[in-house]
């Protein structure tokens, strides 16, 4: 049960996480109408890896190693630049939310609703076949109980909770500091699923180096136990990580975060929102 | 809209060209057994071509479980096997020596076992 709770648990957490941000994002910045865009994308994402995984599961096809990690390994990159990118469109967008016109402001918003759309398929659908496949597989071993399927429908049912508190939590914060954090956090989770990507495809044999480790602390943070769950379902932290995720990740987060500070720290008088320091 | 359906379209495409179309008709069934302290492979031999290998979990944490070459190399892996459930690894192999490996707890090098694919 516990087992199959903390899976369903991880591979929920991040989508959840990344969704309730854009929600929380639209609301704050008076486009509520176009959430439905996010959950549009959500809905495609989560109706395409149950029919991939239920076609793969109980189909006369079953998909190879290689092709699942180049899958995985391809949407996980494609996700970090889309995510990337919203986290600098957030930005500009939130430095125009005052003295600025509306039609210009809806404009610039009209122009991301395809994207909204598809970093919200992007975040949902990067763990959906791995997780639709782990679901199938509790459907079909319920003919031996109903412990395992009930275990992982509940871990994923605690994510969509969590994201739910994270989205309440959001919409109390004030516009500055909603900003700033919502991006740090984003850069953290986005450099996550870069160093998850790079993985993947070092797994599938695309990129080299797998058994070159940066730092392998298992033996601390061993991987069954409910807080290694939750480093692993937000940020993307593998106990055992190899050298290329970690220089991706680190290479990533010097990089964004350095230009989003710079980006929130231009001067500008309306804001008062004071610049900290950001901590993982 | 089109973004949306420039990726799905993309994850379809994807999805589809690079699933296995000859993968169960002629497929060797290998029936792997992963506890919390034992790993079970039944047959420990196969003949070259694919091979699936049907996971089951009957201990109490979940597990992993990898095909590797003996130089550590990962040929293939599935993670996510909760206690109770079983899940199929299908993966193509050629003729040579490998290493099976259940990993309950998702630590460390795992219960291993050799394993070895020939020429039919």
């Amino acid at each position: 049960m516990i087992g199959n709770y903390l899976i369903g648990l991880r591979e929920g957490l991040e989508a959840a996480l990344i969704v309730s941000i854009l929600l929380a994002y639209l609301v704050k910045t008076e486009r509520t109408h176009l959430s439905r865009h996010v959950w549009t994308g959500v809905g495609l994402a989560v109706a395409l890896s149950l029919a991939v995984g239920a076609v793969l599961t109980f189909g006369t096809r079953g998909l190879t190693f290689e092709a699942q990690e180049i899958i995985g390994g391809t949407l996980s990159i494609l996700a970090v630049g889309l995510v990337t990118w919203m986290i600098f469109w957030m930005a500009t967008n939130a430095r125009h939310l005052k003295g600025e016109l509306h039609s210009k402001m809806d404009k610039a918003a009209e122009a991301g609703v395809g994207a909204l759309v598809v970093v919200a398929f992007l975040a949902v659908a990067r763990e959906g076949i791995e997780t639709a496949l782990f679901l199938w597989a509790a459907v079909r071993s319920t003919g031996s109980g109903t412990t395992p399927l009930l275990g992982a429908l509940l871990g994923i049912a605690t994510a969509v909770a969590l994201g739910y508190l994270i989205y309440k939590g959001a919409l109390r914060l004030n516009l500055g500091t909603f900003f700033t954090w919502t991006g740090a956090a984003l850069i953290i989770v986005a450099a996550g699923v870069l160093a998850y990507g790079i993985h993947d495809l070092q797994e599938a044999g695309v990129l080299p180096g797998l058994n070159t480790l940066a730092f392998d602390v298992s033996d601390t943070i061993a991987p069954g136990t409910w807080y290694a769950t939750l480093l692993k379902g937000t940020i993307n932290f593998t106990p055992a990580m190899s050298a290329l995720s970690a220089i991706g990740w680190l290479a990533y987060v010097s990089i964004v975060m350095t230009l989003f500070i710079l980006k929130v720290r231009t001067p500008k008088p309306a804001r008062t929102a004071p610049v900290k320091e950001y901590a993982a | 809209m089109k973004y949306l359906f420039v990726a799905g379209a993309a994850v379809l495409v994807l999805a589809g060209c690079t699933s296995n179309p000859d993968s169960t008709e002629d497929a060797t069934p290998v029936a792997v057994t992963s506890s919390d302290s034992a790993c079970e492979v039944m047959p420990t031999q196969a003949p070259a071509g694919t091979v699936v290998f049907s996971v089951q979990n009957t201990g109490g944490q979940a597990t992993e479980f990898y095909l590797l070459r003996d130089n550590d190399e990962v040929v293939a892996e599935v993670e996510n096997i909760g206690p109770g459930v079983a899940r199929d690894l299908v993966v193509d192999v050629e003729a040579g020596d490998y290493v099976t490996s259940c990993k309950p707890g998702m630590t460390g090098d795992g219960i291993r076992g050799d394993f070895s694919v020939v020429d039919q």
